[in-house]
């Protein structure tokens, strides 16, 4: 579990409790067999919008197409039905199997695929699997009737039982999304949204936590497609596939909220009803009308609340409490690296790196050591290559030649999470946050990236806060830090997978003089703690002060490396940096 | 201009209290009112058919009251309580839903012409045991073992395998003993087309000393009928079936085959379903290039509502009483039948009586079979398909005797 996520789970748990209650005490009241059926779809689509969000909510992967979820539930229950005469009560759970077989299998290919190349792949599968059912000749399966022992067949007389049936099958999805919320899963979905290539660097699996949050947010959506398919009775491929129902779980979603627990409750528990109300007063009047009213109420709030109904009342009304600041104690068992190197021993080795992009050979033949417990210096003028070096060092390009190892372990040819896995620990020329996220979590991520369990990933955390000079702050939201606490951040979200080298993209970027001696401090420290560091920095005087060796890469090759003092009397080292022109007048 | 308007308006606000007077006044005068439910398409693609249906209900609503009502029931009026299904089956079953919710008086109702949306409404109406009647012809409507659904059309299988028997009957008649022996069909590929020739590819042509030339098929909408038309041309069949489904798409081969200078009157062709008679398609075909097909279809009022057709016209403006209209008119009148036949508004008893109508009367009258019996899965014994020939711009009833205005002209080619 997250930290301090207990008492959130715990108070969010009676909500549902009080919430639940409180709804099917109002359906026992509802004796109109249609409004009985309004209340039924509201937690059908509650649940389709909860389960999308799990995905697109907190995961970022917005997915125009979850339809091919909620059908093959719908369709399994179906067909399961009609020539296995088996019990939507089994059809349901068997239809979300299958949902989570498709999953895999949807997902493999597409989370190739980035961003609206994304959005528009998953919008393929829902109308390719419509066409595909329509062939086969599945264009209007009806759920056979029972009329003996109907119950045992998901069927009721009475419509107050279907409408109990879909808010138990709600609370469950709900109770999932809490779980996910409140654990590594809901923190690593979190960081890939905001920040895909940042969560990476931090050491999460990228790929594989949106590959889980597809397949349980897919099985969710069956479950919800299955018992829709047992109140509409009458299943065709536009009902449960069409374009509309993808539509639907996008919609009451942001409606209500994205990422968040309630958001998809609150947007069904309005716009279900809204819909269904408008279709049935001004629909026989003036046909179609329904639709415009539905799409400017939807327009009108949007706009008033972007980020959905939930988050605009809870800014507005429950501002949360400044949080309490961590315990010292906290930090105290932060576990540390298993065989950390004697100080001065060889650490890293790279050889003969080289990249090109087409003819640029932005990185060409780059060769140095790193010792432990050293402070390492990459300088060098704009275009150097400096970063792009760091980029190859942790997998985020590939290179065309040479090797780099750490620890006797090549560091090439992995994952960006491998290599934080393998304990390299990389900052960003550019913060990249996680804006949303409280301090301690942006910081948790690096932890959990570095396979700790909860408990040590809270301590580690909150020692490397510690390190870095941060623990006030660390209930403070990312998007509230300066630039100088944000780059700390950063530096802590490294450290806190208690890494074996650090690589440190231009920290003091954008900092002002004292800011960056603050800066400064922090890494002399962590250099006396004993961690190793390699820096990439052009303003020479910071580097003088705490790099123990320089290496100076000009047009991607090693220019000089050594002692600083050595390295910027170098000639060529002038040149480089300040011409010719300066280096003639220096000989004079 | 404002003195008129005021003086319209001071017009309006009189002849509403008068109404509203005279309506008090029938509502003391008769005991109660019974309600029936009419759910059709009154918008979306199909919203011309129920609107169709509509005129046919709403005039033997009147012709119903205006009789005296029920008279079993004190005289009773009779209501309808429109619904409409809109543009799928999910917002038919929903619109079923509201129906049956709202309005739990019903004793009966009926619709929803096309085939998807009664199934998906008779679920609903089928659960709270309602009594529904319907047109639709997919045989699924009445294959589910439901007790409360009445289909009065022969079902699209039956009328599969009547058709061709009907068409050498038709042939023969009309030139004297003659028999066709080789025919051709073209159609597209839905569903209720795939299913009604895998019926005419059969053994049952065979047997009737008939063999298919030419198998057209096309996927909807049509672009361009050439080719097809070419080859259909070269196998020189003696008649020719249209399996298509909508109006465009009839227009369109029509008009080919009059550009392949195969009118009617070089080669007999027949179309099947109701959009082959409707207004729509005179308007964008013409008169002459419809003139000599022929239409099968599940009912057309014949010589025996010549009187109802004409006040029918006179009350729409509709240029004929056709397939639609008509089954809308019948569907009432049985249910008033039921009504009359039970004496109490009791939806159960309304079907137990509709199941128990064996008629050759009243009612009945309104089929081209002029019989009005349900079997236990609830169709209509004795439903046959009854054939119009487009005659100068109108559909004229050829077929059977008992509708017939007018004799089958089938040409010598």
């Amino acid at each position: 579990m997250r930290y301090g996520s207990a008492p959130r789970l715990k108070k969010d748990l009676i909500t549902l409790g009080i919430v639940s209650v409180a709804y099917l005490a109002a359906s026992a009241f509802v004796s109109n067999s249609y409004y009985q059926l309004i209340m039924t779809l509201v937690p059908i689509w509650a649940l389709f919008g909860v389960s999308w969000n799990i995905l697109s909510g907190y995961g970022g992967q917005l997915s125009f197409g979850h339809a091919s979820f909620f059908g093959i539930g719908a369709y399994v229950v179906t067909l399961a039905l009609v020539y296995w005469n088996l019990t939507p009560w089994f059809g349901i759970p068997l239809g979300m199997i299958v949902a989570a077989g498709a999953a895999i299998l949807i997902g493999l290919p597409t989370f190739r695929l980035k961003g609206h190349y994304f959005a528009l792949s998953m919008l393929a599968y829902p109308l390719a699997i419509l066409y595909f059912l329509q062939y086969l000749g599945f264009q209007e399966m009806s759920l056979p009737m029972h009329r003996e022992n109907p119950a045992a067949f998901l069927e009721f007389t009475n419509p107050h039982y279907y409408t109990l049936v879909g808010v138990v099958l709600l609370i469950l999805g709900v109770f999932v999304s809490m779980l996910v919320e409140n654990s590594r899963f809901g923190l690593a979905l979190l960081s890939i949204r905001q920040n895909e290539l940042a969560a990476e660097a931090a050491g999460i699996d990228t790929k594989l936590w949106k590959m889980r949050a597809l397949v349980v947010s897919g099985m969710l959506a069956a479950a919800a497609g299955g018992f829709y398919a047992c109140v509409l009775l009458v299943v065709t491929p536009d009902s449960v596939f069409g374009m509309l129902v993808s539509a639907q779980a996008v919609v009451v979603t942001l409606f209500g909220g994205v990422a968040s627990i309630w958001g998809p409750v609150i947007g069904a528990a309005i716009l279900v009803p809204l819909a269904e109300s408008l279709n049935a007063e001004l629909g026989n009047i003036l046909p179609g009308i329904q639709g415009v009213v539905y799409g400017v109420a939807i327009i009108a709030i949007m706009l008033a609340s972007p980020d959905g109904l939930f988050w605009t009342i809870r800014d507005k009304y429950f501002i949360p409490k400044p949080p309490a600041p961590l315990p010292r104690s906290l930090a105290a068992n932060a576990p540390s690296i298993a065989q950390p190197a004697a100080a001065g021993s060889l650490l890293m080795k790279v050889e003969g790196l080289s990249k090109t992009f087409g003819g640029l050979r932005a990185v060409s033949g780059v060769t140095f050591d790193v010792r432990a417990g050293e402070i390492l210096g990459i300088i060098g003028p704009n275009g150097a290559g400096k970063t792009t070096l760091f980029n190859l060092l942790n997998g985020v390009l590939s290179a065309n030649e040479g090797t780099a190892v750490l620890g006797g372990q090549s560091m090439l040819g992995k994952k960006v999470h491998a290599v934080a896995r393998m304990g390299v620990g990389r900052t960003f020329q550019v913060v990249r946050s996680f804006p949303r996220l409280p301090l301690l979590d942006n910081v948790i991520v690096g932890a959990y990236g570095a396979g700790f369990t909860d408990t040590d990933a809270i301590a580690s955390a909150a020692h490397a806060l510690e390190r870095v000079g941060l623990s006030d702050q660390a209930g403070t939201p990312a998007g509230q830090l300066t630039n100088k606490q944000l780059r700390l951040m950063e530096l802590a979200r490294a450290l806190a997978g208690a890494p074996r080298v650090l690589l440190l993209d231009e920290t003091l970027a954008g900092l002002g003089r004292d800011e960056c001696d603050d800066v400064l401090d922090v890494l002399q420290r962590l250099r006396t703690e004993g961690t190793t560091v390699v820096i990439i920095e052009h303003t020479m005087h910071a580097m003088m002060r705490i790099a123990d060796r320089f290496v100076v890469l000009d047009h991607g090759r090693v220019l000089a490396s050594g002692l600083p003092r050595d390295v910027v009397e170098n000639r060529s080292v002038i040149e480089a940096y300040l011409g010719k022109k300066w280096a003639a007048k220096q000989d004079a | 201009m404002t003195d008129l308007s005021r003086r319209s308006t001071v017009g309006l606000g009189l002849a509403a209290g008068a109404a509203a007077l005279s309506s008090r006044r029938a509502r003391a005068q008769t005991p109660s009112e019974v309600k029936i439910a009419m759910l059709v398409p009154l918008s979306g693609p199909w919203a011309r058919q129920g609107i169709l249906e509509q005129m046919g209900a709403r005039l033997a609503i009147e012709d119903i009251n205006a009789a005296g009502g029920i008279k079993s029931m004190g005289g009773a009026r009779m209501k309808l309580i429109e619904y409409d299904t809109q543009d799928s089956s999910e917002k038919a079953k929903d619109a079923a839903q509201r129906m049956v919710a709202q309005e739990p008086d019903l004793v009966g109702g009926f619709g929803c012409w096309l085939s998807s949306f009664t199934l998906a409404a008779t679920e609903v109406t089928e659960r709270v045991s309602l009594p529904w009647l319907t047109l639709s012809y997919s045989d699924a409507i009445t294959g589910r073992g439901f007790k409360h659904v009445f289909q009065s059309s022969p079902t699209a299988d039956k009328q599969a395998d009547e058709l061709l028997p009907m068409i050498v009957e038709l042939a023969g008649r009309a030139r004297s003993g003659w028999k066709p022996t080789k025919f051709a069909y073209i159609g597209d590929n839905t569903a209720s087309s795939v299913s009604f020739m895998k019926s005419i590819r059969g053994p049952a042509a065979a047997a009737l000393g008939l063999t298919l030339v030419a198998d057209e098929v096309y996927t909807p909408p049509l672009s361009d009928a050439t080719t097809m038309i070419q080859h259909i041309r070269s196998t020189k069949p003696d008649f020719l079936g249209f399996q298509s489904t909508n109006v465009p798409d009839d227009k369109l081969l029509v008009d080919k085959f009059a550009e392949f200078n195969l009118k009617s009157d070089k080669l007999p062709k027949i179309g099947g379903g109701g959009h082959w008679a409707v207004p729509e398609l005179l308007n964008v075909a013409g008169a002459e290039n419809l003139e000599g097909i022929l239409v099968a279809l599940a009912n057309w009022p014949g010589k025996r509502q010549a009187d109802l057709e004409k006040r029918f016209m006179a009350k729409t403006g509709e240029p004929w009483f056709g397939h639609d209209s008509i089954f809308a008119y019948v569907h009432v009148m049985i249910l008033k039948e039921a009504l009359e036949r039970t004496g109490v508004a009791d939806r159960v008893k309304v079907s137990e009586a509709i199941h128990a109508l064996d008629m050759t009367d009243g009612p009945a009258l309104f089929f081209p079979d002029g019989t009005l019996k349900y079997d236990e899965k609830g169709r209509r014994v004795g439903a046959k398909l009854c054939v119009v020939q487009w005659r100068k711009g109108k559909p004229v009833p050829v077929y059977p005797p008992s509708i017939a205005t007018s004799e089958v002209i089938w040409p010598k080619i």
